[in-house]
């Protein structure tokens, strides 16, 4: 983290040096918000496009942020909601998961491992409500708890999302599911 | 008492839950044992499946300056024609520019992977051992207690390749180590960069392995001492 630990500031610091905090905090979230907005999408440029909107809200909405320790959360609740913004602004047709791999090829591919290359692949084929909460836990290091308030969802809901998915997942990937639980 | 597919239901919901009533099925049954380790290799491909390496913008975001700080409703159209050729042009130069200039120092690359993953550095219970070697299989080594307590291990992309990155703890405080087997140097590497101070050194056989601390009490001695204890500690499979 940076140091000190307060962005809420503008009378304790100049213009410039809030903005280079800001700015250094941005660069560090980064790739992850990148990597968030990226799975949730399902499409590099939108995610781009995503994060660069968030950090734009963020920095006008900098004085919500009590907590530099709590910039994470707080960029990621930022992006989904920017996400769900771009998605109503948008009006997407329906989801063709094969073109979306093939256009994603490129970052699904981007590896010497190709089970890891498969394993990204049916990422993409889970259903939103499968996939979000598995990045939110696996990528992002969310518990339970902290996917239900993001997602306003009853912690038992989320554990069967969770459940699903990997459920899910695994069968795409050819894993040995035998010693799985039946849905 | 947790039967079986409670345990696996719940175990396939969060792989990594520390319940009690869970652990406690986990020691008494071997076959859900088995099957854990089964699922927490999946589960540290699956973490390395989304981390997926993610390149620097082409140009840095800045706050409350230039077009970025306009609000995009307002746009009108010919100015997003404006801004698209612009953004063509940046990409452009910055191509050529990326294609003129040198790769980036592999020092430069660790520090930048570092800030990545900024909280590799916030736990300290040591990581469980299975997870560990499911990190470890990609550069074929494994890690004897020797080399103290691991409290972080990924499996990361760098440079194209997938690595361990882990995180070393020691007296005077947490040390991020990255095994890099498909990079060769000569000698070994000090960096002092961001803030971050580390070496890399090189591995007879076995490309080398980055070390680095981050503050003002980091010091090379230090992180020269962990990659003595971490050397040694070292298996080498192949």
């Amino acid at each position: 983290m940076l140091p000190g630990s307060d962005l809420t500031m503008k009378g304790r610091f100049g213009g410039n040096e809030r903005r280079a905090r800001f700015q250094a905090l941005c660069q560090t979230l980064r790739p992850d918000l990148l990597r968030f907005a990226f799975w949730l999408s399902r499409d590099r440029a939108l995610a781009e496009d995503v994060v660069q909107e968030t950090m734009l809200r963020a920095w006008k909405a900098q004085d919500s942020l009590l907590d530099e320790k709590a910039a994470k959360p707080w960029f990621l609740t930022i992006v989904r909601r920017e996400f769900a913004r771009t998605f109503e602004r948008k009006r997407f047709p329906t989801v063709d998961i094969d073109e979306l791999i093939r256009s994603e090829q490129p970052s699904l591919a981007a590896t010497e491992d190709d089970e890891l290359a498969e394993l990204r692949t049916a990422i993409f084929k889970l259903t939103d409500e499968y996939r979000e909460p598995l990045v939110l836990q696996v990528l992002m290091g969310y518990t339970t708890a902290e996917i239900a308030r993001e997602m306003n969802l009853s912690e038992p809901a989320v554990l069967t999302r969770l459940f699903r998915a990997r459920n899910q997942l695994r069968t795409l990937c050819g894993e040995d599911t035998r010693g799985d639980p039946p849905e | 008492m947790m039967d079986h597919e409670a345990y696996r239901r719940a175990l396939l919901a969060d792989p990594h839950s520390k319940d009690a009533e869970m652990l406690r099925h986990r020691e008494a049954c071997g076959q859900c044992s088995a099957f854990s380790d089964q699922l927490l290799k999946f589960e540290s491909r699956l973490e390395r499946a989304m981390r997926l390496e993610m390149r620097p913008p082409a140009a840095e975001f800045r706050p409350g300056r230039d077009r970025q700080g306009r609000s995009r409703p307002g746009r009108s159209r010919p100015a997003r024609f404006a801004l698209a050729a612009s953004v063509l042009l940046a990409l452009l130069v910055a191509g050529a520019v990326w294609l003129a200039v040198p790769r980036t120092s592999l020092a430069a690359a660790v520090v930048a992977h570092m800030a990545g993953e900024p909280d590799a550095w916030n736990t300290r219970a040591p990581i469980p051992g299975p997870a560990l070697e499911s990190v470890l299989e990609s550069a074929d080594m494994q890690l004897t207690a020797g080399a103290g307590v691991v409290s972080y291990a990924s499996s990361c992309e760098f440079r194209g390749h997938v690595v361990p990155h882990l995180v070393v703890q020691s007296a005077h405080g947490p040390v991020t180590v990255m095994v890099l087997v498909h990079e060769s140097v000569g000698k070994q590497v000090q960096f002092d960069e961001h803030g971050y101070r580390g070496i890399i050194v090189p591995v007879a056989g076995h490309g080398s392995i980055a070390l680095l601390m981050h503050g003002p009490d980091a010091h090379i001695e230090d992180v020269e001492g962990i990659a003595a204890r971490v050397r040694n500690a070292t298996v080498w499979l192949r």
